[in-house]
């Protein structure tokens, strides 16, 4: 994976939690998976689709998205109830929005999906022939780890109806 | 979520199956989940972005899973691995790159990302306030079931991140750094 899609995920993700938490947050070690992804108690997932493509994976323990849906939506959750999914959901997508943002003014144009949001310890996640870029970040309340697996898109500028598919027989 | 979505990826996933593995294929009962989605053994997520965006998922049991691969790369296969996974994805791949065609021709522009396999049963994947319709697709090597969590763009609505901002105070960005 190219090192550069890297740290605007990074550097929106510090802004957005040190901004929101009001304390420092730290980085971990950076590392490259090859393999699959073994799931956290809470995963979201956007896709990217653009001049960059792949997937951003959002991972944390179940304590860490109620604390952070806590203080997002300034009241106290108990559970990770629907309204508190949709904060930790809406957390991925700030983060991958502004990021997206920064990769557009770097040249790298693209659209994010909405997000989706695994539940669920141990399953696992295959991006593919994707390797993964995985970030810890350290906050009061535990850590919060970002995945990124994303490349440079093949088809940029085309529209999906303009690739070829192979011709179906009928 | 419109039904009119619906039919296109039906017909994609009933043509697409033919002509790969040769299937027959019976729609089952449609049905219309506001509930998250418990996982199958193996589920494909897929992507949409544009006119038509959200979430497509594709979920199927294991012996379905290795059936449907097995015929479409033409070897045996008896687990999941990692080249199992990359054809059950390239086949919902495809179903979905079908069904964009479709809404393209009915003037709706959508791009589809690149697949995401799960696998492992039971855990729960919300699409949060999207509701899904779920169709399955019987054929003679078990059932695909597809989960549908669409929405059309309405004219003027912009698909941008800056839309999702307003929630959370998110500290502005700098121009032209």
């Amino acid at each position: 994976m190219n090192v550069k899609f890297l740290n605007p995920f990074v550097g929106s993700a510090y802004d957005i939690l040190s901004l929101e938490m009001k304390e420092t947050i730290q980085r971990g070690d950076l590392r490259l998976d090859n393999g699959a992804y073994k799931t956290d108690d809470v995963t979201v997932i956007i896709s990217l689709v653009g001049a960059v493509d792949g997937s951003v994976f959002y991972s944390m323990s179940k304590e860490v998205a109620v604390g952070l849906a806590s203080i997002l939506m300034g009241e106290k959750f108990e559970a990770l109830d629907r309204l508190a999914q949709s904060g930790i959901a809406e957390l991925g997508n700030v983060i991958t929005g502004q990021a997206s943002m920064k990769l557009a003014e770097a040249g790298y144009e693209s659209n994010i999906s909405t997000p989706s949001l695994i539940i669920g310890k141990g399953a696992t996640i295959s991006t593919l022939e994707f390797p993964r870029l995985i970030v810890p970040l350290f906050t009061s309340l535990g850590s919060l780890t970002i995945h990124l697996a994303l490349r440079e898109g093949l088809q940029s500028n085309l529209k999906t109806s303009q690739i070829k598919i192979p011709k179906v027989e009928f | 979520m419109d039904v009119k979505l619906l039919n296109p990826f039906i017909q994609a996933a009933v043509e697409v199956l033919k002509a790969e593995v040769s299937a027959e294929v019976t729609r089952g009962d449609i049905s219309m989940q506001k509930s998250s989605l418990t996982s199958d053994d193996i589920t494909v997520l897929i992507n949409l972005v544009g006119d038509v965006y959200g979430v497509v998922m594709y979920g199927l049991h294991k012996t379905t899973c290795l059936h449907l691969v097995s015929k479409i790369m033409g070897q045996e296969f008896t687990e999941l691995n990692s080249l199992a996974q990359s054809g059950m994805a390239e086949l919902g791949n495809v179903i979905s790159g079908q069904a964009t065609i479709r809404f393209s021709e009915t003037g709706y522009t959508s791009n589809i990302s690149t697949p995401t396999v799960l696998t492992g049963k039971g855990v729960e994947i919300s699409t949060l306030d999207f509701p899904r319709i779920v169709v399955p697709l019987t054929t003679q090597y078990g059932v695909l079931t597809v989960h549908l969590a669409l929405r059309v763009k309405k004219p003027g609505e912009p698909h941008t991140p800056d839309e999702f901002i307003s929630l959370i105070t998110a500290p502005p960005l700098k121009k032209g750094s």
